[in-house]
């Protein structure tokens, strides 16, 4: 059975560590023990990063290639161990179909595939040679369900689980276990700055839980997937929509 | 992980090795009030008086899952003593493997009674009982085979791909009365029920096979799986229903 303290004098890596649900994890990461990295765009990093405690802030552009293995190089250089990569960078500006810009296409497919590529790949690096990982990256449901608006959403956040399961096994055997999970619509101020309050009590109506999804519900998903609970998963996608999606 | 140490009241089928065994001690030191039944008398004696041993609460009933009124019989009984259901892990299984063009009705029928039935058995009278409650969590054992398929098992396939189907069905149905149902989906496991069938020959090939064709290089543990029952038996997993999840080594994937 898992140890009590298992977090405790770890270092974790999280992308997009300033949204809704990457704020919860690092918070509930640093009470553990875990020295946090976050990685994250410039305007999104607090004023005042020394007044953070344990977590360090890095001005990163996830989609580029150069910051992030420069980020990654300067964590490993002071931590010399990363145990953690837990990727939630990602942006959504919804657009039709018909109208949607080459421009949020190629920025949505930027940050959020190739961000969680070159996350994955620099943490590898890390991880490989200490034999021990544990990587979770963040898909959606809409991955599976696709979203009026949301083509380059949904594409990105497939190509995740794409990206996800092959990067398991591939590492598998070095002790570096990768999952996902695909979150249904969460309360964070992402959904909130497309949808009105009708909106979302119309989406509330369909989901047979009967709530939106809560922070702390992907929170609690990630922690399970970063611990001992959950040592003979790999490559899973762990569904935290309510029942909205049963697939 | 949120850790409960509340004396939640847990059902727990096919209590007496394996998975449901592993499952049994891994709540019963969470704090769980224990009720554990199997057709085994000397597996479910073992598993109480380990759990017994601890200080901890085993409740038991030599049950066969697919006579509906020993079933019903039992539930009232553990409902009558302790006041309350909380939990149930429907897990209670077996394996008949045989090729198919040979395979008996009655090969047919015992896994699929068993699996299928047995479940439905205890299902039934545990959700009337929780829906009265407005509150509970079901766990239920299908398997990897409920996504793919396997030679000369045709009749434990359809079992557990059944099993999902019923978990997808009992999520809906019974999410407005705060009640979640998800299914697990075991990868090889060393259980008994590995070795069921096989010579201790047969078993070490087996077992190399796995190691060498899974990501993970090795088969799982029966306390692996009871970890992932511990999670969604518990509030981390408050908003997660009618859910596969897989803990297989990355035996399958999609």
């Amino acid at each position: 059975m898992a140890k009590d303290n298992e977090h405790q004098g770890r270092v974790a890596v999280i992308t997009g560590g300033r949204g809704g649900i990457g704020t919860g994890i690092e918070r509930r990461l640093q009470s553990e023990g875990v020295t946090v990295h976050v990685l994250d765009l410039s305007d999104d990093l607090p004023a005042d990063p020394g007044a953070a405690g344990a977590i360090h802030f890095h001005s990163v552009d996830i989609g580029n290639e150069a910051q992030v293995d420069s980020a990654f190089d300067s964590i490993q250089s002071v931590s010399k161990r990363l145990d953690y990569l837990v990727c939630c960078a990602a942006v959504f500006r919804p657009q039709p179909f018909l109208e949607l810009e080459p421009e949020n296409w190629q920025q949505t497919l930027q940050t959020n595939l190739t961000g969680s590529f070159l996350s994955c790949r620099a943490a590898l690096r890390c991880m490989r040679p200490r034999k021990f990982g544990r990587i979770v990256l963040f898909s959606s449901m809409i991955a599976r369900t696709g979203s009026v608006k949301g083509a380059h959403y949904a594409a990105s956040k497939g190509g995740i689980l794409g990206l996800a399961r092959t990067v398991a096994i591939e590492a598998a055997a070095d002790n570096i276990r990768v999952n996902t999970i695909s979150p249904g619509i969460t309360d964070t101020p992402q959904p909130r700055a497309f949808l009105s309050d009708a909106d979302l009590t119309q989406r509330r109506s369909r989901i047979p839980l009967g709530r939106i999804g809560a922070v702390e519900d992907m929170v609690e998903a990630c922690m399970f997937l970063l611990s001992e609970q959950s040592s003979y998963l790999i490559g899973q996608d762990l569904r935290v929509n309510g029942g909205a999606s049963l697939w | 992980m949120v850790s409960q140490t509340d004396s939640r009241v847990t059902i727990i089928t096919g209590a007496g090795s394996g998975i449901g065994k592993a499952s049994a001690l891994r709540l019963a030191h969470a704090g769980c009030i224990i009720c554990a039944c199997d057709i085994n008398e000397a597996g479910l004696r073992e598993t109480a008086k380990t759990i017994q041993s601890s200080g901890r609460t085993c409740f038991t009933g030599q049950i066969d899952v697919r006579d509906r009124e020993s079933v019903e019989s039992w539930c009232s009984e553990v409902a009558d003593r302790f006041g309350k259901i909380d939990c149930l892990f429907s897990n209670a299984g077996l394996n008949a493997r045989s090729a198919f063009d040979e395979m008996t009705l009655t090969q047919w029928n015992l896994v699929i009674d068993t699996h299928v039935t047995g479940a439905f058995n205890f299902c039934q009278p545990v959700l009337r009982h929780m829906v009265e409650r407005r509150s509970g969590a079901i766990v239920i054992t299908s398997s990897d085979f409920a996504v793919v398929g396997v030679p000369n098992a045709a009749n434990y396939c359809a079992a557990k791909t059944a099993l999902y189907s019923l978990t997808k069905s009992l999520a809906l149905e019974f999410a407005p009365y705060g009640i979640r149902v998800n299914a697990i989906g075991p990868g090889p496991i060393d259980t008994p029920l590995l070795r069921s069938g096989r010579t201790q020959e047969q078993y070490e090939s087996a077992r190399r096979n796995f190691e060498s064709r899974l990501p993970i290089k090795r088969l799982g543990q029966p306390d692996e799986v009871a970890a992932v029952v511990e999670f969604l038996l518990s509030s981390g997993a408050a908003y997660i229903t009618g859910q596969l999840v897989q803990p297989n080594g990355g035996q399958v994937i999609w």
